[in-house]
């Protein structure tokens, strides 16, 4: 039995695959419909099995995507994922801890490292926090790139000590000078194999003499602290594993976590440095989520599902209310366009286009990734934005697009379509996409040039798949498309 | 009863260096051949931010390196996407490139003398021109790899046969890439999404198949090239599964190589310019234990393992030089009793 769902309900769910995915096209938007909000929430929290990429092709056909070195070659790497994933929630979690651990490759002369740290985010991102940590603890590129390999026994490097409680667990003021320094001596001895020889090539930017060489994590109990340290409080012999299951139980984690869990799906925070200053915009909100990680063994997918159940998501005034991240601007487009051809050096254009516009996938500007928000937006990013999803949609031939047209066809009948009703037509089979009366006037203007449209012959539907094009080109256009 | 001459391998060399600022070495490299006179053809394909290494890099088995033909671009004699190269009995060079659609053929001294190629799946066009030998008579036989297929061309391009289609039976081909001739004159092929090395005579009647999907001894993942030496052994570039298989030539498995570079002139010259990877790199050990089943991850943490060998050529000597797109090298193999 077909259950009619209200539009209020259409536009919840729509909301939900905005916030959780990359948006969805007409189909996809009908079969969550169908299974309901819970269900379809249920799924994208549960991924199963993923698309499986033809990875022989890619590596075939663009060398460089086997050798996966320079950051470019990465990024349309991670782009294919995107765009074709059918466990968004999964990808977009990638991208939350990409932006909180940011792992920048420039410095680490080698993307694949970065990538790998992605994998793990795919395999962990929704699981236990600790066991999050803790696996982020021995990632090879994160170890590099806050230099503990040169965290010793006797000669300690503060770096990943400080980073872990600073801008990846706890957050400023939670923790003590003495803290920083008593971790980074609980992660003395956490490096990777080769660490002198990996060193000097990082430092030198070099893949010579034959090219780079992939990193391992290892520990060596010989370089490492086996003294007495006091950690937030806790005092013992404390090794890695220790120190992040200190920090895992104490409750400025989730509070913190929950604060990135918010700015990043429901609505804008300040900059992570205000937050010693400023109070979350709901604490109530975040006291849900962190009451979910301690009832929940510091599972993230439980602070989701209480995020995505809660009325402060599911609100109206949080809908569209959130400027869209490069990355989802980019791959949501393409999503509704219908993919990227695989393999193509259309990925490699996508991810130029995200670096553009601000969001260099796996280069963040500094390890304390992209503040996003309005800072997403200048003129030069704007132009690019509303430039690269008129041209991506812009083609009758692409499957999204094709789907498109068909929505209207099917709609339409035998009939006739004013300007006002294909506007209307379009920005419901577009999102339901909300649009104030100003920018819904000025698309139906522009559609006013095409006249009524129908598909009783063959000049009429040539007539209607270009005004058709055209109205979708303006729609992605509108501020109204920038918002998530 | 056949008596076979017991086969036996070993390593011998390295030479390569990563030139991606160009010079000596290869960036990214596709394809070798090796001239009877010992000169050693390497083409770099490289990638968009180093674009001044892409062309045909020059050397000897002493490591001598004698420099490069062509460069990125249009022109004659340049190239964009280089697959493959293949010498005729005239020493003529042939590059062909699968981004250009095109056939560059250089003469003996490495001058551009002419281009051809016409995209399409008619007789004499082709799409994808992956591999390229040189039969008796002189003949080139041109893999058409996005049409499936092997055409048998003049040195100037023009139609002579064709044979092989899309499929995975006796005769078809499922984006093939390598080509090699075996001591009678037939066509071994590289059939490489249909994971197996199909053995045809030069008119392209089906003779024989060798493996299936896997990673078990005779078994390939996504194999690249096929060479054959003077006794009929048949060496496979088993590329996802980083590894060279050899066979003999009934097509019985022989033995696997997975790669055990050392440190060649090149790398040995750039280590002493740089002292302080040079003493880094006294306390490197290069074979570890790695926590992964992923092939080409462990391609790339090990590094005397092949990365992506692409090729396997051999000379006159009987000795075989698998190259490796992922570490810019090839490391060279002798017969042994």
């Amino acid at each position: 039995m077909t259950l009619t769902k209200s539009k209020q309900d259409v536009a919840l769910i729509a909301h939900l695959l905005r916030r959780a995915g990359f948006g969805a096209t007409p189909d996809e938007l009908d079969a969550a419909v169908e299974m309901g909000y819970e269900a379809t929430l249920e799924r994208l929290l549960n991924p199963v099995d993923d698309v499986e990429l033809p990875l022989d092709l890619i590596r075939r056909y663009f060398v460089d995507q086997s050798d996966l070195r320079n950051q470019q070659a990465c990024a349309a790497h991670w782009m294919y994922q995107l765009v074709h994933t059918k466990t968004p929630l999964r990808e977009k979690m990638c991208l939350f801890w990409h932006r909180v651990f940011a792992t920048g490759a420039s410095k680490l002369i080698q993307g694949r490292v970065v990538l790998n740290q992605i994998d793990m985010f795919r395999k962990y991102g929704m699981g236990s926090f600790d066991e999050l940590l803790l696996q982020l603890s021995k990632d090879p590129s994160m170890l590099m790139w806050l230099d503990n390999q040169d965290n010793h026994a006797h000669s300690i490097n503060e770096n990943y000590g400080r980073e872990i409680l600073e801008l990846f667990a706890m957050g400023v003021g939670n923790y003590t000078e003495d803290d920083i320094k008593e971790c980074a001596r609980a992660f003395t001895g956490w490096r990777v194999v080769n660490p002198d020889y990996m060193s000097i090539k990082m430092r030198n930017n070099t893949a010579r003499p034959y090219g780079y060489i992939s990193w391992q994590f290892e520990y060596d109990d010989d370089d490492h602290d086996h003294g007495e340290k006091t950690l937030l409080g806790q005092t013992g012999d404390w090794n890695g594993d220790d120190a992040v299951d200190i920090i895992c139980r104490n409750e400025a984690t989730p509070r913190f976590i929950a604060r990135h869990l918010y700015h990043f799906f429901v609505a804008d925070e300040p900059g992570v440095p205000q937050w010693p200053h400023v109070e979350p915009r709901d604490p109530e909100a975040i006291q849900a989520m962190v009451d979910a990680y301690f009832e929940s063994d510091y599972s993230i997918a439980e602070m989701l599902r209480t995020l995505f159940t809660s009325d402060f998501f599911k609100d109206e005034s949080a809908r569209y209310a959130r400027i869209k991240s490069p990355a989802e601007m980019v791959v949501g487009t393409l999503r509704l366009a219908g993919g990227l051809e695989v393999p193509s050096q259309e990925a490699y254009a996508a991810a130029a286009t995200c670096a553009n516009m601000g969001q260099a996938l796996l280069n963040p500007p500094s390890v304390e990734g992209w503040q996003g928000g309005e800072e997403w937006i200048n003129t030069g990013a704007y132009l690019q934005r509303v430039n690269f999803a008129s041209a991506t949609l812009d083609d009758p031939e692409k499957p999204g697009v094709r789907a498109i047209i068909d929505r209207v066809k099917t709609s339409v009948g035998g009939g006739e379509l004013t300007p006002e009703q294909l506007v209307d037509r379009l920005l419901e089979v577009l999102g339901p996409l909300e649009t104030s009366d100003s920018t819904r006037q000025g698309l139906i203007n522009f559609a006013a040039k095409h006249r009524d449209i129908s598909f009783a012959d063959d000049e009429s539907i040539a007539n209607a798949e270009k005004a058709i094009v055209s109205v979708v080109g303006l729609i992605v256009a509108t501020q109204e498309y920038q918002t998530v | 009863m056949v008596t076979k001459t017991k086969f036996g391998i070993r390593y011998l060399d390295t030479i390569g260096f990563n030139a991606d600022q160009g010079g000596r070495g290869f960036h990214l490299p596709t394809d070798m051949v090796i001239r009877d006179d010992g000169v050693i053809f390497v083409v770099s394909r490289s990638n968009t931010v180093a674009l001044n290494i892409v062309g045909i890099q020059m050397s000897r088995l002493n490591h001598e390196f004698l420099g490069q033909i062509g460069g990125y671009g249009r022109e004659m004699g340049d190239m964009i996407g280089p697959t493959a190269l293949a010498l005729d009995a005239e020493d003529n060079l042939y590059l062909a490139d699968e981004v250009l659609q095109r056939i560059t053929v250089y003469n003996r001294n490495g001058d551009p003398r002419s281009m051809w190629g016409t995209v399409g799946d008619g007789d004499g066009e082709f799409d994808g021109p992956s591999d390229m030998v040189f039969d008796a008579d002189d003949n080139m036989l041109l893999v058409d790899h996005k049409n499936h297929r092997v055409q048998k061309l003049t040195k100037d391009g023009e139609y002579i046969d064709k044979f092989g289609s899309y499929g995975n039976g006796e005769g078809e081909f499922n984006l093939p890439w390598g080509i090699a001739l075996d001591p009678d004159g037939n066509v071994c092929v590289a059939d490489w999404r249909n994971d197996r090395i199909q053995r045809l005579t030069p008119d392209g009647e089906f003779l024989a198949s060798y493996g299936s999907s896997g990673d078990g001894d005779g078994e390939f993942n996504r194999p690249s090239s096929v060479g054959v030496d003077s006794d009929g052994n048949i060496y496979v570039a088993d590329w996802g599964n980083q590894r060279v298989q050899v066979l003999d030539s009934e097509g019985n498995f022989l033995v696997n190589l997975k790669g055990e570079a050392t440190l060649g002139k090149w790398a040995v010259e750039y280590l002493d310019s740089q002292q302080d990877e040079f003493r880094a790199r006294s306390t490197f050990e290069p074979y570890f234990e790695v926590d992964t089943d992923d092939k080409n991850e462990i391609a790339a943490r090990i590094e005397p393992y092949f990365w992506d060998p692409v090729t396997v050529a051999l000379d006159k000597e009987n000795r075989s030089y698998v190259l490796e797109t992922g570490r810019h090298r090839f490391q060279v193999y002798e017969r042994v009793a």
